[in-house]
């Protein structure tokens, strides 16, 4: 049997059909994240990225380093959803928005800097990210959030 | 070509699914790496990955001098949001159809 480590970084992209500035709206905005990202209301700003859960808890408070609307976010990540989780050191993590034809945009998203943080890298591979992706797509394309 | 017959054709060949293997197991590999246990030319190896990036499902980044390949699994989900989850769902309705009607021969 071998065992799988999850990876230092992790990269993810999906094609949205949707323009740049509706995209950063939906990544940046409390109002559209709840709806596909786990229920967590992000609000992320030149100073800061929160994330708040349901019941306000706080799932998410880092610094933004790179602030570029409509193309480029970079944040901090530390998992406070979980205890575990939340004690292992800070990851990053990059949002790219890039227009392409057709009314399309790339969006890649790089987890990294998880060197330090093996159980986070661990929770938000596979299905994490890409329920995430996969929900922000389904919202921006058809006004609904992905049911399941 | 819709997206989804660009990934169904990236994994209608052994060799890109041999690779995105290589990928799952550690991410980031540089041609050089994933060219090492296959038996193919350089140039063969690059076609493929060229498939596999046209299908989105490996990323290629830039770090200094080399070109990292990363595994994008999205594609594959937007595939399973789409396909498999659609007959999986009939299947249990198809189940639980027929339980309830064995039931109500009772």
């Amino acid at each position: 049997m071998t065992t799988i480590t999850a990876q230092t970084t992790q990269v993810y992209q999906v094609f949205i059909k949707a323009s740049a500035e509706e995209i950063w709206e939906a990544i940046t905005k409390p109002e559209f994240t709840e709806r596909y990202f786990h229920g967590a209301r992000i609000s992320a700003t030149a100073d800061g990225y929160r994330s708040l859960g349901p019941d306000d808890a706080v799932w998410g408070d880092a610094a933004v380093t790179e602030y570029d609307p409509p193309r480029r976010l970079v944040h901090g990540w530390r998992s406070l959803y979980d205890p575990e989780l939340a004690a292992e050191e800070e990851s990053r993590v990059t949002w790219e928005i890039e227009p392409q034809d057709g009314g399309y945009c790339q969006l890649t998203v790089v987890h990294d800097q998880l060197e330090g943080a093996p159980k986070t890298a661990e929770s938000v591979s596979g299905a994490g990210w890409m329920m995430v992706l996969s929900g922000l797509k389904t919202l921006l394309e058809t006004g609904k959030p992905l049911v399941g | 070509m819709t997206d989804d017959d660009l990934v169904f054709k990236a994994l209608a060949d052994p060799t890109r699914r041999y690779l995105l293997d290589r990928l799952f197991e550690r991410d980031g590999r540089t041609l050089t790496e994933l060219e090492l246990d296959l038996e193919m030319t350089r140039f063969g190896v690059m076609k493929h990955l060229r498939v596999l990036e046209d299908a989105g499902l490996v990323v290629s980044r830039r770090a200094g001098r080399e070109k990292h390949h990363f595994l994008n699994p999205v594609p594959i989900r937007l595939i399973h949001d789409r396909w498999i989850d659609k007959y999986t769902e009939r299947q249990v309705s198809a189940l639980s159809e027929l339980k309830t009607a064995l039931e109500e021969r009772r």
